[in-house]
């Protein structure tokens, strides 16, 4: 099952905003394998060829007065989502605690500040973050400690996505 | 599952090969080969296969092994293998060596010493290629990186193969027609397969990963890029045909001219590619290791200038020491070590402080070197390198063996700044936290448990 983002764009064009901008910048903030629901007075025709390169598909149900709903749903072989082994059904875990954005960091910065916010928070707890490359030396550490993690790159390709479950507190060492 | 560790025998692999750069190069400065002897003599044989095979060839195998992973975000295959192809590859090469100065005239006995030593490294090698090319093989993508390496894993195939046939032919052992034809033409095949073919391909897939990273540049696959892995690939592919053919007989040797020119371009490609790159860069001061890239890259470039000048005026055969030279160290063994200064402090660094990140405060990884000694021995690298390339051109011999030697001295210190990046050296530890500055072995491989460090 998808579980979708819902953005109404009908207030923004009843005010004769331009809403584009709005849309964008709510994919950006998809977390992997999260759909898009989009509320719009008309059909967005132009939308879909955006969103296709961008790697999603798209459902189209009309509702009453002549307004749209579009589930834009992201297209499964476009990124590989990359799960631990121990992830069992991350749809069910919690909404993330804590967004971070690590993209301006230098490598191995952002694993440095992953692994600190995780020591941070409680067990049970999510963290969201979007870094500029896979933390390809962070997942065993995490696995190492106990975290689970599942994370993916978005559908351009630049940024990579990851989801962080802190796993039980382990003894200090 | 997806991810990659620390590979346990890459530094071993690394201090093998300064050993073998040291020795080449105390070597090429004593005078014992070219240019006080012929390029085809015996003795050039041997520094030329201790840089090349010693230095290059097993930093390149160490490198990968750490690397691949990486690339293909999946573990390394059969890692138990890397131990083996070590000492494979190390017995190897000083068989093959003693098997050359045989040739030359300081050993009596043991027409055995060639192939045997040949058969040694073309195992080794066989291993590496077969825990890279696996590695490879179980990537759930292949990235344009990948295929850099994959054409490079096809090309040292292809070079420890001839080498293995010359091996046998020059031992005088076995008596085959081919093997006749084969090796006249055949020599500059084998060096276009190891320096080109697998070697700088390989550089080239490795530095569009890692110039991206360390720069903090875009991603991304570009029509550049595509058109360069075209013309290393097809390079490669007229330097197999031509090799087919010289084995049937066929006088193939002035057709070496169109994989050189094949691979000059995607060289030229390849520049422009890591122009971009350092443009889009978001980090605005560049790190040794960058600089020392853009360095060993400005030196590809001149190599191609320098090789299609010496071709145009018919000089190439005269004059083809000076280029191999300016590929050798300007090229591959600068970018080589620039990358190795690098890779060291990040793998002690996350050897030493992985298990306690995010715990307590560890140091940066800029903290475990000394950028300012680092990038004194490198120019003194480059400058010697740059005199040692003008003298070879001009044919001055007593000139060139002088910048040979402070090349070997910068060379030297700059081993010394590696075994203190090893030793934690420049990280200044807290009074009440004595572990950090407890360093992981040298070179050898620490502890397989992680729990034994906590």
């Amino acid at each position: 099952m998808t579980d979708f983002k819902t953005l109404d764009v009908r207030p923004i064009l009843r005010s004769g905003g331009e809403p584009f901008q709005a849309i964008m910048s709510a994919v950006e903030d998809l977390k992997p394998g999260q759909g898009l629901k989009l509320l719009a007075p008309f059909r967005p025709q132009p939308l879909f060829s955006v969103m296709d390169r961008r790697g999603f598909g798209y459902e189209l149900e009309e509702l009453s007065g002549g307004e749209f709903e579009v589930r834009f749903v992201p297209k499964q072989d476009v990124t590989p989502v990359d799960v631990s082994p121990d992830a069992a059904s991350p749809d069910l875990w919690p909404d993330p605690s804590v967004d971070l954005d690590l993209t301006d960091l230098d490598p191995p910065e952002p694993m440095v500040e992953l692994l600190a916010q995780a020591e941070r928070m409680e067990p049970g707890e999510v963290i969201f973050a979007v870094l500029s490359r896979e933390p390809v030396f962070l997942y065993p550490e995490l696995t190492e400690r106990g975290h689970q993690w599942v994370g993916n790159f978005d559908a351009t390709g630049t940024t990579y996505r990851i989801m962080i479950r802190v796993g039980p507190k382990a003894p200090s060492p | 599952m997806p991810g990659a560790s620390i590979s346990r025998w890459t530094l071993s692999y690394f201090a093998a090969s300064l050993v073998f750069l040291i020795l080449g190069q105390v070597l090429l400065a004593a005078g014992f080969g070219y240019p006080v002897l012929p390029v085809e003599a015996p003795e050039t044989l041997v520094i030329v296969h201790l840089i090349a095979v010693g230095w290059l060839g097993f930093l390149f195998c160490g490198a990968l092994l750490q690397f691949v992973p990486v690339l293909a975000a999946t573990p390394l295959r059969w890692p138990g293998l890397a131990a083996p192809a070590l000492i494979l590859l190390i017995a190897g090469l000083l068989l093959l060596c003693c098997g050359f100065l045989r040739l030359a005239g300081y050993v009596d006995h043991g027409p055995v010493l060639l192939p045997a030593g040949a058969t040694l490294l073309a195992a080794g090698f066989g291993l590496i290629a077969a825990m890279i090319g696996g590695t490879l093989l179980r990537a759930e993508t292949m990235s344009l990186s990948a295929r850099f390496v994959g054409l490079g894993l096809l090309s040292l195939v292809a070079t420890a193969l001839l080498g293995f046939a010359f091996a046998l032919e020059l031992s005088g052992l076995v008596d085959i027609e081919q093997l006749h034809t084969l090796l006249p033409g055949g020599i500059s095949l084998h060096a276009f397969f190891g320096l080109v073919g697998w070697m700088s391909v390989s550089a080239f897939g490795v530095s569009y990963r890692l110039l991206t990273m360390f720069l903090l540049s875009p991603e991304l696959e570009r029509r550049t890029t595509r058109m360069v892995l075209a013309l290393v690939a097809s390079s490669i592919a007229a330097a197999g045909v031509i090799a087919l053919a010289l084995s049937f007989g066929r006088d193939a040797a002035a057709s070496i001219y169109l994989p050189i020119l094949l691979a000059a371009g995607a060289g030229l490609v390849f520049g422009y590619d890591v122009a971009t790159i350092y443009r889009a860069r978001k980090r605005k001061t560049l790190e040794l290791n960058s600089m020392t890239s853009a360095m060993a890259v400005g030196a590809l470039m001149l190599a191609i200038l320098l090789s299609l000048l010496l071709l145009l005026t018919g000089q190439l055969e005269d004059r083809i020491g000076a280029l191999l030279y300016l590929i050798t160290f300007g090229w591959l063994s600068l970018l080589e070590l620039g990358q190795l200064y690098k890779i060291v402090a990040f793998m002690t660094w996350l050897e030493c402080y992985g298990p306690v990140l995010g715990r307590r405060p560890v140091p940066k990884v800029q903290e475990l070197v000394c950028e300012s000694r680092g990038s004194a021995w490198f120019y003194l690298y480059v400058v010697a390198v740059a005199a040692a390339v003008v003298a070879l051109l001009l044919g001055a011999t007593s000139a060139f063996q002088v910048a040979a030697l402070a090349q070997t001295i910068a060379a030297i210190g700059l081993s010394i700044e590696l075994v203190r990046t090893r030793h934690l050296f420049y990280v200044h530890a807290g009074q009440d936290e004595p572990e950090a500055k407890r360093p992981p072995p040298l070179f050898l491989p620490g502890s397989l448990e992680r729990s034994s460090h906590r």
